[in-house]
Parts: structure tokens; C-alpha cells; sequence
């Protein structure tokens, strides 16, 4: 068991820790900056460090943290719906629907008419994509179930995404803006990026109530709804915040994987099931895990894209849980 | 007087069939029944938990006019059995009995202590064994002080010891007031209750005292064994 100063110091070493990646996500780039020019370029009082800052990397460093809370803490939710530490967004192909339904958009050539074309297309695409795997899964299913369940709704999204890429007239723009997504990636970020990511802060905030409910329901449906938990309602509500802070994620920066897996399983080992603390540390190493590997993309010789990162780090993290539990 | 369960023409499509059964305050009630009986449906159906034409009341009020968060207050269920994903302490899930009255922590040391789990409180529920598990679930029940409390084979894995201690809870629950209603196979132990029904096929067989329900002609219908009555093996708590 987690011994009880690990629970008191988790929640400020996480803090410090996204602080200290916060700090030299600005600084770092084509352009160094020292604490000092970082503190006069938010000021406004040097001009060249305010360019970069404004305009680079503070929407980048903002859409990176929102992106990964969003990603970890719908993993989190997912992971006591289905009663099943391996699932995550990525897995059950709800990252992929969400990635379809904004690829329609983009094909279509509608994406351009509002901001908020995208986040929507990838709200119904990942909202079919989840409906999909409760059908075809059920909650409480074994692992081999809900991982073939994903496996088969990522081909089908696949497919679907590969059809609007192949066979729409598409410009060479189109198609760029097309790959962009499904490499998922942080370059070019703007403050537009950020309002399309913003509503995340409120699905977090949403979340917070839950976490007790969760415990009761992540230890079987039954035995919570007979403990007093409403459990229609726990389940609509895990289920619409899972949906649209993977959906919102996914339409700001693309498919970013296992994000939603590695994150949560991480912090449990660390602090213990209990969703209480999950729930916050969720959101904050969420974040600070996206930052990281985007830091680590960033200084890489030519340049990782930050779903390449994730996935080179969540890809064996994977294969050891799986072979952990088996 | 108010019934503490009543249920009303009770039917699950292929597992009951119109079933009615009372149960007054303060008994002690087994349910027995052979394999695929329908037991733990009739437990599922009392709890709340199941769906079904017919009716169900607990103290006098319909069930449907309870709202959830208040029947956590006045009933409490055991699963037969419960897989862990998650490495839950013993003694959270214990905890996880008082959710409906605030997660005060009231009686949650005494259950643990009751149900022999103190060494075990830190231990994660996943690591346990089916008998110890099942004791964390008989613990979390008797720390909502429901008066109504619906379990679902509670002995079936434990050791002679501890089934005789939960024999021994059970009894203490209802002369403090509440009403037990538990499903078992040994009728023996059965025999020694205050009420028992008697489930064949999904349909009530027989309800009633004992001594005038388990006679040997039932027992030879319903469960295809004769009672003799010989000087056996008696256990008993030191």
C-alpha cells in the first residue's frame, strides 16, 4: 500500500513539476531564453522574446496542457467505466472517432467556416466511436474483449479516414491539413487553438464531484447502485466528459496516443485507486506528460512530433502492462 | 405492522415467476433452493437491482418512489461474489459502506475487527482470497446499518470458523431490529433460522418456519436428497 506521506506530497510534486516544464517549454527553441528575458517577454518589454512567446510558444505550451489533461483524465473515466485498467481513448478507438469526424469536415472543406466546425465533427465522431465499443464490449468485459473491440473500431475509422484522403477531390492544403491530424502534433498553435480547447477546463472542473461515485462504480455497478449511487446518471455524465475531452483534444492537435493509458496507470501505481487524489494528479500529470514529450520532440534532432513521442513512450509501456497482467 | 420486504407478483422473464413473499422485521430468513433456482435473482429483484413486473417494498414504501441516493440508507446488498479490478484497501472498500450517509467512517474499525479483516485492512482487495473477500463484502454491509440487508450466499466461501462468526453477526443485526434475508445451501445451517423460503424452478416452493417447511418430503422433491436425522459432526464458536 502507498505509505500516507506519498498522498501528502503527491499533489505539490506535481505541481512543482509541471511548474519546472512550463517554465522550460519557453524557454527553450530556436531562440533560448533565460528566466529574466521569459519575464520581460510576457511584459511586453522585449520585443523580440514577447513575439516569441505571445505568438509561439505560450499558445503551444497552453493547447500542450490542455490536450494532456483532457487525454489523461478521459482515460481515467474510461478506465472505471469499463472496469478495466487498459482502457484508454486510443484503445477503444475513440480518439480515432473523433479524428474521423474531423477528417469528414476537413475533406468536405467545411472545417475553415467556424472554429468550431472541428471540435463538433470530432464530438459526434468520437460519441458514435464510444457508443460503438459499449455495444460491442459491454461494461465489465474482459481485457481480450475490449481490446478486440478497439482493435476493430480503429480499422473501421481507419477506414473511413483513408476513403476521405483516397477517393475526395481534395487539395494538396486539404490533404497536408489531413495528415496533420493523424500524426498529431503541437507545431503551429494559435490563441484560435486554445479557445477551441478552452471548454476542456470546464470538463475537468466537472469531473472533480465524481471521483467518489467512480470509486463505488470501478468496484461494480451492482454493489454501487445498491451502496446509494445513482448509477444511470454517474454513467451518462463519465460518459459525455470522457467523449468531449477526448473529441476537443482531438480537434485541436490530431490523434495523440496513449496519453490516456500511460498517465493514469502511473499515478495509481503511485498514489493508490482512490479518484479522489486521482482525479486532480490526473489532470496535472496529464499535462505535465504532454509537455515533456513535446520538450523532448522539440529538442530532438529535426524535430518528433509530439503523438510520435507519446506513442514511442505509451507503445511499450503497453506491451509490459499487458504482459504484467497476463 | 409494516412488512420489512414485501414483493408483489414478481417475474424476470425465464428465471421467476410470480413470486410473492413478506418478511417481518427482525428475522433472521433463508433462502434455499437448489442450482439455477433463482436465487440470486430473487435477491437482485428485492434489492432493487433487477428490473420486473410486479411489485417491491421495503418497510412499506414502494421501492420505485425511493429515490437512489435514499435506498443506500435502507438497504444494503452482498454480491455471491465480486471480481477487483482495482487495488482498493480492505479498509476503503469496507468504507465504501457509509457512502449513502455522508463517508462519516462510523463503524468501519468495528466491521473490521467483527469480520477478523483488521490484519488485512491495508492489504489491496485484489490480492485477497475468495473467502477473505467475501468478508470485506459482509463487512461493508453491516457498516451502512441498513435495516434491510439482502445476501447473496455470504457463507459459501468461507472457513467453518468464520461462518459460524457470521451466523453470529447475522443474529446480533436482527436482534438490534434489522431484517436479513440470505441465500445458502446448507440445511442444515437453515434449519436454525427464523424464516425460510424455499425457491424450485423460479417459483416460490414453500415459506415459513423451519420445522414445518424442510420436512423430508420437500427435501426429497425440491433438492432430490432424504433427511435422516443421525448424531453427525456439530461445530459450535468457542
Amino acid at each position: 500500500m502507498t505509505p500516507p506521506w506519498v498522498h501528502r506530497i503527491a499533489l505539490p510534486v506535481a505541481l512543482l513539476l509541471l511548474g519546472l516544464l512550463v517554465v522550460a517549454s519557453l524557454a527553450i527553441g530556436d531562440l533560448h531564453l533565460g528566466p529574466t528575458r521569459i519575464f520581460a517577454g510576457l511584459l511586453h518589454q522585449d520585443e523580440l522574446a514577447a513575439t516569441v512567446l505571445w505568438n509561439i510558444r505560450l499558445p503551444r505550451l497552453l493547447v500542450a496542457m490542455l490536450v494532456g489533461s483532457a487525454l489523461a483524465s478521459s482515460g481515467l473515466v474510461m478506465q472505471a467505466y469499463f472496469r478495466n485498467s487498459l482502457a484508454s481513448p486510443g484503445l477503444l478507438g475513440v480518439s480515432s472517432g473523433g479524428a474521423a469526424g474531423a477528417v469528414v469536415m476537413i475533406g468536405l472543406g467545411w472545417a475553415s467556416a467556424s472554429i468550431f466546425v472541428l471540435p463538433l465533427a470530432a464530438v459526434v465522431g468520437a460519441m458514435a466511436a464510444t457508443i460503438m465499443v459499449i455495444v460491442l464490449a459491454r461494461r465489465g468485459a474482459s481485457t481480450e474483449r475490449l481490446l478486440l473491440a478497439g482493435v476493430a473500431l480503429n480499422a473501421l475509422l481507419g477506414a473511413v479516414t483513408s476513403y476521405v484522403l483516397s477517393n475526395f477531390t481534395l487539395s494538396y492544403e486539404r490533404n497536408a491539413k489531413i495528415l496533420f491530424w493523424l500524426l498529431g502534433g503541437l507545431e503551429d498553435r494559435t490563441w484560435e487553438h486554445v479557445i477551441m480547447a478552452s471548454p476542456i477546463v470546464l470538463a475537468g472542473a466537472l469531473l472533480w464531484p465524481l471521483g467518489r461515485p467512480m470509486d463505488l462504480l470501478s468496484l461494480g455497478a451492482r454493489e454501487a447502485q445498491s451502496l446509494g449511487v445513482d448509477i444511470k446518471r454517474l454513467r451518462r455524465s463519465m460518459l459525455v466528459l470522457s467523449t468531449v475531452l477526448t473529441a476537443l483534444a482531438t480537434a485541436v492537435v490530431g490523434t495523440v496516443g496513449f496519453v490516456g493509458l500511460v498517465v493514469p496507470h502511473l499515478l495509481r501505481l503511485l498514489v493508490g485507486p482512490e479518484h479522489k487524489r486521482l482525479v486532480p494528479l490526473t489532470l496535472i500529470g496529464g499535462a505535465a506528460f504532454v509537455l515533456a514529450c513535446d520538450l523532448v520532440g522539440r529538442c530532438t534532432a529535426g524535430g518528433l512530433r509530439v503523438g510520435i513521442v507519446t506513442s514511442l513512450v505509451g507503445g511499450p509501456f503497453f506491451l509490459w502492462l499487458l504482459r504484467r497482467q497476463a | 405492522m409494516t412488512t420489512a420486504l414485501t414483493i408483489t407478483n414478481a417475474s424476470v422473464p425465464g428465471r421467476l415467476e410470480g413470486l410473492n413473499l413478506s418478511l417481518a422485521p427482525g428475522m433472521l430468513a433463508g433462502l434455499v433452493g437448489p442450482n439455477g433456482s433463482g436465487k440470486s435473482t430473487l435477491l437482485q429483484v428485492a434489492a432493487g437491482l433487477l428490473p420486473t413486473e410486479g411489485g417491491v417494498a421495503w418497510l412499506g414504501r414502494d421501492i420505485g418512489e425511493i429515490p437512489v441516493p435514499e435506498r443506500g440508507l435502507l438497504a444494503s446488498w452482498v454480491p455471491q461474489e465480486a471480481r477487483f479490478e482495482f487495488g482498493f484497501s480492505v479498509r476503503s472498500v469496507v468504507a465504501q459502506g457509509r457512502y449513502a450517509r455522508g463517508d462519516d467512517d462510523f463503524g468501519v474499525d468495528d466491521a473490521l475487527r467483527q469480520l477478523d479483516l483488521t490484519a488485512l485492512a491495508h492489504r489491496p482487495v485484489n490480492r485477497l482470497s475468495g473467502g477473505e473477500r467475501q468478508r470485506v463484502l459482509i463487512a461493508r454491509a453491516l457498516v451502512t446499518q441498513a435495516p434491510l440487508q439482502l445476501w447473496d450466499e455470504p457463507l459459501a466461501a468461507l472457513d467453518p470458523r468464520h461462518a459460524l462468526e457470521v451466523l453470529m453477526h447475522a443474529r446480533r443485526l436482527t436482534q438490534a431490529g434489522a431484517t436479513l434475508f440470505f441465500s445458502l445451501h446448507d440445511l442444515r445451517v437453515a434449519h436454525c433460522l427464523d424464516f425460510v423460503v424455499v425457491l424450485h424452478q423460479g417459483r416460490l416452493r414453500a415459506a415459513g418456519p423451519p420445522q414445518l417447511v424442510l420436512t423430508p418430503e420437500l427435501l426429497l422433491e425440491v433438492f432430490g436428497v432424504r433427511a435422516r436425522q443421525t448424531p453427525g459432526l456439530t461445530l459450535e464458536l468457542p
